[in-house]
Order: C-alpha cells, then structure tokens, then sequence
C-alpha cells in the first residue's frame, strides 16, 4: 500500500501537517498501526523527557526524501526506511552519520548496525496460512512454491525488497548458507513456475485482508501481521521454518533541521525498553539486545527472537549493493 | 467584462488588441501560479532523463529500446482503448435514457451519477476489489445460484481494471453525450420513422451520426484520462497489466531513477498533448464541458 498511500496521502499530508517550528521534531514512517505504535512507545515517552514535541508524517517515500536532500529543505528530522534502502542512501550521502556517543550502539543487534543507521525493529517473513480455507497448510518454502501440492492462490510482497527472492531460492534448494550472491537467474526461473498463482500485496493491511478473506489463502508475510491475524480471531497457522529477517532502519537526511534533537530520539527510540513495548504493541522483534529481558516471557516467545533454528538473514549490505539491479529486474519480470 | 462595453462604447478610442490584453492580464495570477508550481517542476523532471545518470538519450533509448517497457506501453494504449469502448457501449444507453427520461426521474440519475463522481477515488476502488475477489460478493452470489463451480477471476487482471475504470470514466462519457443528444430534435427520429426507418435504422443512420460529434469528445477524454490513470490499475490490476503512471511512480519512488521517470513522464506527456491537439482541432473547446 505504501507507493499508493504515498500519492493519495500527499495532498492530506499537505493540507494537515502543522508547520513543525524550529523547536520541534518530525518523524516520518509508513502510517498504519505500526507508526501508531511508535507514536506512543517512542515520541509521547521522547516528548515528557525531552519537552520536544514529535510530529507524525508519513508515509516514507525515498523520491521525496531525495528531493528534500537536494533541495536543501529537510522536513523530517528522523525517517524509518527499509534496511536495504538506509545503506544505500548512506552511501549515495543522503544521510546524516548517526552521533554514537548520543546513541548506545553497544547494545544494537550489529546486524541492523551501520554509520548511518540502527534498526528501527525487526521482523521475518514468514509463511502464513489461512487455516479454514484449505485443507494443508504449506510448511517451508518449498511448499509455498509447489502448486500441486498446494493448488490456490499465494501472496506475495510486491516490492523489489529482501524476502522473496530470497524464499525462492530457498525453495528451490539453495542452502541458506549459499543464498549470497543471489541466483537471480534461478530464482527468477523458479518464481516464473508459480507467477499465475501470485497475488501481490503491496502494504500489510493488504496481505491480512488477502489472508483473511482466503483470496489468498497462503503467502509470504511479516509476522507482525500474522500475530494480529490470530489476534483478530483468525483461524491462522504460521510456520516460522526458514523465516526470513529483515529490518526497519531509522535515519537522519541529510541537512535536517533538528539533527541534535534526532539523534536523542533515535536514542531513546532503540532503547530497551522503548524497543520492548514497540514490540509488544506490534509483534516485530525489538533490535535492542536487552529488550527482551524487561519483556514478558510468553509474549517473546512469539517474537522472531524465538525462532532462530533455521532462521535465514536477508543480507542488507549485499542487497545495499545491488538494489538497483536487482530492482529494474523485478519490475520488468513482473510486467512481462 | 465591464471594460469590454467601454470600449465597444461609441468614442472609446481603445482598439480592440488591447481589450483582449486586458483580458488576458487578469489571468496573469492563475497562469504565474500554475508555471511556477506546475511547469517548472516538469521541465525539470524531464530536463533530469536527459542528464541522468549521463548527459544524452540514453534513458530513451533504455525506455523504448526494452520490449519489457514498449509492453507497458502497448499495455497502456490497450487498457484505456478498453475502457473507452467499455465506456461508450455503457455511456450511450445511459445518456439517451437521461435525455428522454422525465426531467425529475434524470435529476435523480443525475444525482448519482455526480454523487459517485465526489466519492473518494480511492474508497470506490477498493469497494470493487471486495465486490470482484473470489470470496467477494458477485462470485459467492453466482456460486449460490449455481451459475458458476468455480469462482470467476474478476480481479487482479485485466477484467478488474477494465471494471474499475470504467465506472470511474462513465460520468465524463455521459455529460458530453448527454448535452449532445438533449440537442437532437425528437422530431428528426419521427421523420425517419415515417420514411419507414425500422428502429434499428433510426438508431444507427439518424441518431448515432448527430450524436458522433459527442461521443468522438467523451471517448477522447476518457482515452486521455485513462493514459495516465494510477490508484486503480495499480490496486485492481496484476503486475502484468501494469500502466504507464505505474512504471513512471516505480522510477521515481522506488527506484529512485529520476532519469527513467522523466523520460517515461515525457513519453506520456507527449502521447496526452498529441490527442489533446487532435481533440481541440477537431472539436474545439465547447463540447468538453457537455452542456
């Protein structure tokens, strides 16, 4: 949903948002119930220490935060990109270097780590199944790309993003150890056998809405969303073998206006306990090592935190590397 | 205006040039907005696919040179030709009835017809993704009453893009056609009945050639739109159908590849502005608004 959100949303984005004065911080995220939940884990706990008031904006959109570099007129002062995308706009300088000796680095799972970014929270594809829909539910990645087995309809997250090719490959038989460099001959030739089957979701409302509804019955989703799923009183089943981890990034553009002031809020943002009740408010892991220590037992148990058995890593810096090609590729296999 | 009756006054020593000058002058605000905050930022844009990421044609030769974006294109001209012919088969009907239908009955339609026209765009495409999916309610009725086994792929495909715009579209086919045949004198068709037309003949040599005129204006509007349409391919169409709008917001949000998004905005404007100027040649500005 987000590219969607981003067009339809501008104008309202244009018409509502307060102009944010000097004294205050805007952070920007992708909407939904999960910007709703950084509000109030993150900015309302930020603004009773700080007296910084945080003004909401969103949705995250790359094209704008390009134009506001190059323009010179930054209007948000802390961003939540995708992991792929926040090391390579460091890179390209769009970003601020992330102040360590404001923000504990000591404690940040090092995997979601880099001069320009920490974790913002972390999730896993996993593969969710609509239990009342079909008679089997698909358990591995294999499954989920063996039509014959499991004949219907699949859904899949339509970006150029860690996550799919990845499970392709996987699927295919690729080790988890062997994924880098990505096949991308070999997954594209293994996606092109289930592609009739495809429904693609392009935000998270949509894929439980796909799931729910049995449009899809089965499919590649966030976790979070499976746990709200089951929540809701879905008769949902997750399997978390091979989940795979990807991770939110918080970033600081490049000539934002508050830099001093984001640097404390990413601080306090990726701190353990603000990362364990974002936790807790969505179903995605906190990225802060000490985070699950002050969280309950039961509920860290449903978090990926839990599932590392045969967890796989989406390869951030590979894909930094590659998002580009890998991009235009992805869109022009899907349109073909 | 007042200063149009002065100086057509007797006297008035202003030539006529300058009366248009004046004219023209009080649009200066509008027009000073509308190149500031639209045209320039365009012109930037498309200066942008012809020095990104190196000076030259290179984004146009990538653009047109791929059969992956000349599908995309074909698939644009294909889905909005579509939706014309969809639009028009639907419109016709629609507008003949609101034209012979008691003027209270057609202010009702009317009603609904502007009334769907101020829904939110975005709230009209999903209701159709939950009537056409295949636990939606059109498959469970034709389930339920035995017409189909299976449910029927109505969206994520063409079919869906196809429905969804053409709902969108059919206002503007049936305002401009509407205006048109309210002009047509009934007595014309009584004529031809008493030279013997069937209806049939009434319909197709006296009724549908006064009404081309209108129907030529409504289907090159409709075409035109829906070259650039984006929310509803996007949410009820497969990645196979995608749309122009589509690729050009890919270039520019997700791949953040400005040089490719200006040169796919520059081929779209270029294809808008040609039937615009085909429009215009033909059927002037006046029937547009469908009176």
């Amino acid at each position: 949903m987000k590219k969607i959100f981003a067009l339809a949303a501008a104008a309202a984005i244009i018409a509502t948002a307060m102009p944010a004065t000097a004294a205050d911080l805007v952070f920007s995220s992708w909407g939904g119930t999960t910007q709703d939940a950084q509000k109030i884990a993150w900015a309302e706990k930020f603004t009773e220490q700080t007296g910084i008031n945080v003004l909401q904006d969103g949705p995250t959109d790359y094209g704008k935060l390009k134009a506001m570099v190059e323009a010179n007129a930054v209007t948000w002062d802390v961003v939540d990109v995708e992991g792929d995308y926040a090391a390579q706009a460091g890179k390209n300088g769009l970003l601020e270097k992330l102040d360590f000796s404001v923000i504990d680095k000591s404690k940040l799972d090092p995997r979601f780590v880099t001069d320009y970014s920490v974790g913002s929270f972390y999730y896993s594809f996993v593969i969710g199944c609509n239990k009342d829909a079909v008679e089997a539910c698909p358990k591995s990645w294999a499954d989920l790309f063996d039509i014959e087995k499991f004949p219907g309809k699949r859904a899949f997250y339509k970006w150029s993003a860690p996550g799919v090719i990845e499970a392709a490959l996987l699927a295919d038989g690729v080790p988890a150890d062997k994924l880098y460099p990505l096949d991308l001959d070999r997954a594209f030739k293994k996606l092109d056998t289930i592609k009739p089957e495809i429904i693609w979701w392009t935000g998270g409302a949509q894929s439980q809405q796909l799931l729910a509804s049995a449009e899809a019955p089965f499919g590649s989703l966030w976790n979070g969303r499976m746990t709200a799923l089951a929540q809701s009183g879905i008769n949902v089943e997750t399997s978390w073998e091979q989940n795979i981890t990807a991770a939110d990034s918080l970033v600081v553009p490049k000539g934002a206006k508050n830099k001093e002031a984001a640097m404390q809020f990413i601080a306090l943002a990726t701190s353990p306990q603000a990362q364990a009740d974002l936790a807790k408010a969505t179903g995605y892991a906190p990225i802060n090592l000490d985070s699950p220590k002050v969280m309950d037992p039961e509920l860290a148990k449903t978090l990926p935190d839990a599932q590392t058995a045969s967890q796989v890593n989406a390869d951030m810096s590979y894909w930094a590397e590659n998002r580009d090609a890998i991009g235009e590729r992805w869109y022009a296999w899907q349109a073909e | 205006m007042l200063s149009r009756t002065d100086a057509r006054a007797p006297g008035s020593k202003a030539p006529a040039y300058r009366l248009r000058l004046t004219d023209f002058d009080l649009t200066l605000p509008a027009l000073g907005l509308l190149v500031l905050f639209f045209v320039v930022p365009v012109a930037i844009l498309l200066a942008r696919s012809v020095s990104e990421p190196v000076p030259g044609l290179g984004n146009y030769a990538e653009l047109l040179g791929s059969s992956t974006y000349l599908r995309i294109f074909a698939n644009t001209f294909i889905v909005s030709g579509l939706v014309t012919l969809v639009s028009l088969l639907i419109g016709f009907p629609v507008a003949w009835a609101l034209a012979i239908m008691p003027s209270r009955l057609a202010s009702v339609v009317f009603a609904i017809l502007l009334l769907s026209m101020w829904t939110n765009l975005l709230a009209r495409t999903y209701a159709w993704m939950v009537l056409l999916q295949r636990t939606g309610v059109i498959n469970k009725m034709l389930i339920a009453l035995g017409l189909i086994d299976k449910p029927l792929p109505l969206v994520n495909n063409l079919t869906g893009v196809t429905i969804g715009m053409t709902y969108i579209m059919l206002p503007f086919i049936i305002l401009p056609l509407y205006g048109v045949i309210r002009k047509i004198d009934p007595a014309i068709l009584q004529a031809a009945a008493l030279c013997g037309a069937n209806r049939w003949q009434a319909l197709v040599r006296v009724l549908l050639p006064l009404a081309m005129p209108g129907m030529a204006a409504g289907a090159l509007m409709v075409f035109v739109m829906s070259l650039g349409y984006f929310v509803t391919p996007a949410l009820l169409g497969g990645t196979a159908n995608m749309m122009l709008a589509e690729l050009i917001a890919q270039f520019v949000q997700s791949l953040v590849n400005w040089g490719m998004g200006g040169a796919a905005a520059l081929v779209l404007l270029v294809v808008t502005l040609a039937l615009y100027a085909v429009q215009l040649r033909f059927f002037g500005t006046d029937r547009m608004g469908g009176r």
